[in-house]
C-alpha cells in the first residue's frame, strides 16, 4: 500500500513536466511499450535525438549474443536476413529463449555474477554442480525469486544438489557473504557501513551487522564425497551473536562489544524464540547432514529477502536485467541502489519491478518485453560515442566475454562446422581448441570494475602474437576452405567472408579492398590474414 | 586480534627459502643475448618529463627493522642502530649501504594511515585514497603516466615489475593501465612477435581499414580504446630491447647487490632512460607475523643494497634530479613483539622514505614516542604523503580529474605537501 503511495505521488509530480503520462501499463499495451513510450518521454523532455532503428543484421548478432551467448553461423545469418516476414523479429526472440543455449548463458551470466572470476573460498573452483543447477532454473524458466531463495537458503549439498556452493565461498566470512547479498539481490551497497556509519545514505553500521546476524551462524560442513570432489553442505549453528564494539577506528585491544541481533535493512528485527535452559550448542559432525537449527535466522533470511515486504528485491532484478541488455541500469551502478543515487526513469523503474514481480518472477517473459522493445533495437550507429548511453538513445557497446568470444571464434571461422563434419568427437572444453586459461587470462575480466570496457595491451598481445591462428581452421567445412575452393566471383566470397564473420554483407569498399588484398598474394595466406584482421576487430570485439 | 589477511599474503618458511634462492641466483636465470644500452642520450631525457620510481615493499616492511630504531625498549627488537653519514641520524644495521645514502633521502617517521589490512592498505599506498564502492580511484603510477607521459610512446608510460595492487588507471581509463613485468623483469607471454615484419606490416594495414570502416559511423569509446590498446602492443614490439639488459646487468651486478630485486631496479634505472614516466618495481614479502627477525634479515640487506645502487646510477647518469625515489609498502607493523617473535600490522605509526627530485637529503621529518606507539610530531597522512610526491614530481596535487561527474583531486581534499621536504 505504502509502495503505491509513493509511485502516484512521483508520477503527479512529474506529469508537471512530462505531460501527462501515467506509467501504467495498460491491459492494452506491453511492458515493452510502456518502456518505448518512457524512454522516448525522456528524449523529448533531454532534448536527445536518438539513433536509428538497427538494421536487421545490426539486430540479428546482438540478439544472439545477448540471448545465446554467441553469434550465428553464416546459414543462419543468410536466412535470417533473406526471411520477408514482418514479424521475424519476434519470432527469432522466441527461438532463441527456447534455444538450449539461452540457459547456459544466463547461467555464465549469473555465476559470474554469483562468484566473479576469481571466487575468494576454496573449492569454489570445482562447482560445475552449481552450475548445472543453474542451468536448469533457467532452462525450466523457474522464477527468479524461487531460484534466488534456493541459493540463500542452501539446501542439500554441493554436489547432489548445488546451490550451498554460493555460501562455501564465504565460509568464515559472514561479513564478506552480507556485502555481496545485499549487493546482488539487493542492488544495495553496504561495505561502507561495515567499518564506519554511512555519511550520506539511511544505513548505519548497526544496520550492517543487523543483516549479517542472519548469516553468521552458518559454517560449511563436509558430509561426504563425490570422487575426488568434497560435498559441502551448509550448517546453521542454534546460537552465536555478532558482538559490536564501534566504528573500525576506535577498536582497542581486550574491547568485548554489544551482542547484535537480526534486524531487516531498514526493516524490523527479528524475535527470536529463546533457547532452552539446559542448552548446549550443536557440533557439526563430518559426513552428516548438519541438523536444523531450532529457529533459523537464514531461513528468516530468505523469507524476507526474497518477498515482497522489502522494498529492494524485485527493483534490483529488474534494474539488473534492464542493464544485461541496454547497457546501463535505469539506476546506476546497478547495485547502488541509494536514495543518493537517483534513477535516471523512476517512473519506468517502478513499473518494470512492479511487472516482474506482478509476473512471478518470469525471467523469461521480462527479457522478451525488453529486447522486442523498439528501445532494445536501436542502432548503435550515430549517437555520443558512450560506451552506456544514459538515455538509452543508442545502442550500448559491450565486450563480449570470454565465453562469447571463445564460442563466436568457432562459429565464424568454421572451426565448428569443420569440427561437426569430421565426425570425430570434439574436446570438451568449451573455450576449444584455444587454451581456457589464457582465454579467461586475457579477455575474462573486461571491466574496470564500474562496468566500463578496459581493453588492456595484454589482450592485443594475445590477439596479435598468442596462439588464435588455431582457430582459423582450413579444415573441409571451415570458412576458409569454403573461400579457398569456391567457385564463387570475388565478390561473392568477399560476402561469404562478411556474413561470416561479421553476419552482415560486405560494403562495395570492402569488397573492394579485401579482393585487391587477397588477389596480391598467395590466397590462403591472404584469406587466413583477413580473418585474422576481422576476428581482432572492434567490430567482431563487442556486441554493439 | 588483528585483521584477518588472506593466506596469499603471509608468510610461510617454504616461501622464505623460495625467496632466498630467487635472490641468490636472480642474476643466473636470464638468459636474453648480450645487448648494447638502447637508453637514450641523458640530456635527452632530461629535457623530457620527470620520473618516479616506486620500491614497493610488500607485506609491509618493519619500520623498527629500517628507520626508527628503539633501542633499550621493549618494542626495539635484535638489532642495533648504526651511524650514517647523516650526524645524529641512525638507522637499522641491517642497512649498510643506505647509511652512507642517508644524505640523499629523507625520511618520514610519522606516516599515519587509514587501512591496517593488506588489501585496502595496498590500494590506499597505490591511490591515496581508501577503496570506494563508488569512485575507481587511480593509482599514483597512472596519474603519473598521465601528466609526464608521451603519447604515443614506444614503451608504456606506467610500468610494474613483481608488484601488487589493482587499481590500475581507475577512471583514467585503459589509456593509463599498467603494463605488468614478471619478477624477473621478463616481459609478459605473447610479448613478441612472430611474423615477419612485411607480413606483419600489410596484416595490420588491413586491419586499419576494418577498423576504420566499422567507426565511421560510431564515435565509439570502447572501440577508441581497443584500438588504442592494439597500437602500444605493437608499438612495444619495437621497444624490447630496454628490457633486454643481461649483458648490463652483468656490469651492474655489484653495484644493484646480485639479487632478482638489484635486477629489477636496474631494470627500472634502464627504463627511465628509456624515458618510462613511472616504474613501481616490488619485493615480497614482509608480513611477518611470525619470526619477524628473520624475515627482515633475509629481505633488508637484498632490498638496501639495490636501492643504494638505484641512487648511485641514477645520480651518476645525472637522472637523480628528475626522477623521485619513493620507498614505501602499504602498512607498518607493530611495536609490540607478538609470542611468536612477529610484529602484526600497524598503521599509527610508521616510516617510509623519498629521494631525488628536488627531495631535500639528508632529513628525517616527523618523530615517533619512546617506544614506536604513536606520532609524537607532524604526522603524516597518506594524503599528505602523496600530494608531497605529485608536488615533488611538478604537478599540483590539487588538480581535478572527472570521475563521472564528480571531480576528484589527485590528492585527497584536505592533504598537505610537506614543504619541508622539498628544497
Amino acid at each position: 500500500m505504502k509502495r503505491y503511495e509513493t509511485i502516484l505521488r512521483v508520477c503527479a509530480t512529474t506529469a508537471i513536466f512530462v505531460g501527462s503520462f501515467n506509467a501504467e501499463a495498460t491491459a492494452a499495451e506491453g511492458l515493452r511499450d510502456v518502456i518505448d513510450r518512457e524512454v522516448e518521454a525522456a528524449w523529448q523532455r533531454e532534448k536527445i535525438t536518438p539513433s536509428p532503428p538497427a538494421d536487421d543484421a545490426e539486430f540479428l548478432r546482438r540478439v544472439y549474443l545477448d540471448l545465446a551467448g554467441a553469434v550465428p553461423d553464416y546459414d543462419e545469418t543468410v536466412a535470417f536476413l533473406a526471411d520477408k516476414d514482418p514479424a521475424k523479429r519476434a519470432k527469432l526472440i522466441d527461438r532463441l529463449l527456447d534455444d538450449p543455449r539461452y540457459a547456459q548463458h544466463q547461467a555464465d551470466v549469473w555465476d559470474l555474477l554469483l562468484f566473479t572470476r576469481s571466487p575468494p573460498g576454496y573449492d569454489t573452483d570445482k562447482r560445475e554442480h552449481f552450475q548445472t543447477w543453474l542451468r536448469k532454473q533457467f532452462a525450466e524458466n523457474v522464477p527468479y525469486d524461487q531460484w534466488a531463495g534456493a541459493i540463500l537458503r542452501a539446501d542439500g549439498n554441493t554436489v547432489d544438489d548445488g546451490p550451498p556452493m554460493f555460501y562455501v565461498q564465504y565460509k568464515s566470512k559472514p561479513e564478506d557473504a552480507t556485502e555481496a547479498i545485499t549487493q546482488i539481490f539487493l542492488g544495495v551497497q553496504l561495505q561502507c557501513a561495515r567499518c564506519h556509519d554511512h555519511p550520506y545514505e539511511p544505513w548505519k553500521q548497526v544496520d550492517f551487522y543487523g543483516m549479517a546476524a542472519f548469516v553468521s551462524r552458518l559454517d560449511v560442513v563436509t558430509v561426504g564425497k563425490a570422487g575426488q570432489m568434497n560435498k559441502y553442505a551448509i550448517g546453521e549453528r542454534p546460537s552465536g551473536d555478532i558482538l559490536f564494539t564501534g566504528p573500525a577506528k576506535d577498536q582497542q585491544p581486550g574491547m568485548k562489544g554489544e551482542p547484535i541481533g537480526p534486524k531487516f535493512l531498514l526493516g524490523d528485527a527479528v524475535k527470536e524464540p529463546p533457547l532452552p535452559k539446559d542448552f548446549k550448542e550443536v557440533k557439526f559432525t563430518p559426513n552428516q547432514p548438519p541438523p536444523a537449527p531450532p529457529f533459523s535466522r537464514k531461513n528468516e533470511l530468505v523469507t524476507w529477502v526474497t518477498g515482497d515486504s522489502n522494498p529492494y528485491f524485485a527493483r534490483a532484478a529488474a534494474n539488473r536485467v534492464w542493464a544485461q541488455y541496454l547497457g546501463r541500469g535505469i539506476v546506476h551502478p546497478i547495485d547502488n541502489m541509494s536514495p543518493s543515487n537517483k534513477p535516471t526513469h523512476p517512473e519506468l523503474l517502478d513499473v518494470l519491478a512492479r511487472e516482474l514481480a506482478g509476473h512471478d518472477y518470469d525471467l523469461k517473459w521480462y527479457i522478451r518485453e525488453l529486447v522486442n522493445s523498439r528501445t532494445y533495437q536501436r542502432s548503435s550507429r550515430g549517437g555520443s560515442g558512450a560506451e552506456l548511453p544514459q538515455w538509452f538513445e543508442s545502442a550500448r557497446t559491450r565486450p563480449l566475454s570470454a565465453e562469447e568470444l571463445a564460442e563466436s571464434w568457432r562459429t565464424v571461422t568454421g572451426y565448428a562446422a569443420a569440427e561437426k563434419l569430421s565426425g570425430k568427437k570434439p574436446e570438451t572444453s568449451r573455450f576449444r581448441p584455444l587454451e581456457g586459461g589464457y582465454v579467461l587470462r586475457f579477455f575474462g575480466k573486461p571491466y574496470n570494475g564500474v562496468g566500463d570496457f578496459q581493453g588492456g595491451l595484454h589482450e592485443h598481445l594475445y590477439l596479435n602474437n598468442g596462439p588464435l591462428g588455431t582457430v582459423i581452421s582450413s579444415a573441409k567445412g571451415s570458412l576458409q576452405d569454403a573461400l579457398l575452393t569456391g567457385s564463387e566471383s570475388s565478390d561473392a566470397k568477399v560476402d561469404r567472408l562478411y556474413l561470416s564473420l561479421l553476419n552482415r554483407p560486405a560494403t562495395e569498399s570492402e569488397r573492394e579492398k579485401i579482393a585487391a588484398y587477397v588477389a596480391g598474394g598467395k590466397p590462403d595466406e591472404r584469406w587466413r590474414e583477413a580473418i585474422w584482421a576481422i576476428i581482432t576487430s572492434s567490430e567482431f570485439r563487442f556486441n554493439h | 586480534m588483528h585483521p584477518q589477511c588472506p593466506t596469499h599474503e603471509h608468510l610461510s618458511r617454504r616461501a622464505m627459502i623460495k625467496g632466498t634462492l630467487a635472490t641468490a641466483s636472480g642474476g643466473l636465470v636470464m638468459n636474453w643475448g648480450g645487448l648494447t644500452s638502447a637508453a637514450g642520450p641523458v640530456e635527452e631525457v632530461k629535457k623530457r618529463k620527470k620520473h618516479c620510481i616506486l620500491l614497493w615493499m610488500n607485506g609491509g616492511a618493519s619500520q623498527f627493522e629500517t628507520f626508527d630504531m628503539k633501542p633499550g625498549r621493549s618494542t626495539g627488537g635484535l638489532f642495533r642502530p648504526i651511524s650514517t653519514n647523516v650526524a645524529g641520524t641512525q638507522v637499522c644495521e641491517l642497512m649498510p649501504k643506505m647509511a652512507q645514502k642517508m644524505d640523499r633521502i629523507a625520511v618520514i617517521r610519522s606516516m599515519r594511515t587509514s587501512e591496517i589490512d593488506h588489501p585496502g592498505g595496498i590500494y590506499l599506498m597505490h591511490t591515496g585514497y581508501r577503496p570506494s564502492a563508488t569512485v575507481r580511484f587511480p593509482e599514483v603510477g597512472a596519474i603519473v603516466a598521465k601528466y609526464h607521459g608521451t603519447e604515443q610512446s614506444d614503451l608504456p608510460n606506467f610500468i610494474k615489475v613483481s608488484t601488487q595492487g589493482d587499481a590500475g588507471a581507475g577512471f583514467l581509463g585503459p589509456t593509463y593501465q599498467p603494463f605488468g613485468i614478471g619478477h624477473r623483469g621478463d616481459l609478459p607471454q605473447f610479448s613478441t612477435s612472430q611474423i615477419k615484419s612485411d607480413v606483419e606490416l600489410r596484416r595490420h594495414n588491413l586491419r586499419s581499414f576494418v577498423e576504420s570502416e566499422f567507426t565511421r559511423e560510431r564515435a565509439n569509446d570502447p572501440a577508441r580504446m581497443h584500438r588504442e590498446a592494439y597500437e602500444s602492443a605493437r608499438r612495444l614490439q619495437g621497444a624490447q630491447q630496454a628490457f633486454k639488459i643481461d649483458a648490463e646487468w652483468e656490469k651492474h651486478r655489484e653495484l644493484y647487490g646480485d639479487s632478482a630485486f638489484g635486477r629489477r631496479c636496474m631494470l627500472a634505472r634502464r627504463l627511465v632512460e628509456s624515458g618510462v614516466p613511472f616504474i613501481e618495481v616490488g619485493q615480497s614479502s614482509y608480513d611477518s607475523h611470525a619470526d619477524n627477525f628473520s624475515w627482515h634479515k633475509g629481505l633488508v640487506p637484498p632490498m638496501e643494497h639495490a636501492w643504494a645502487g638505484l641512487l648511485t646510477d641514477l645520480e651518476q647518469r645525472g637522472l637523480l634530479d628528475d626522477t623521485l625515489v619513493v620507498w614505501t609498502g602499504e602498512i607498518g607493523r607493530t611495536p609490540r613483539i607478538n609470542n611468536r617473535a612477529g610484529r602484526d600490522h600497524y598503521v599509527r605509526n610508521w616510516s617510509t622514505a623519498l629521494a631525488g627530485c628536488g627531495v631535500k637529503g639528508g632529513l628525517v621529518y616527523g618523530e615517533s614516542d619512546a617506544d614506536g606507539f604513536d606520532v609524537k610530531r607532524d604526522p603524516v597522512t597518506e594524503g599528505d604523503f602523496f600530494a608531497t610526491i605529485y608536488q615533488a614530481l611538478g604537478v599540483d596535487p590539487t588538480i581535478e580529474n572527472m570521475a563521472g561527474s564528480r571531480p576528484v583531486p589527485l590528492a585527497p581534499f584536505g592533504a598537505k605537501v610537506v614543504e619541508s621536504l622539498l628544497g
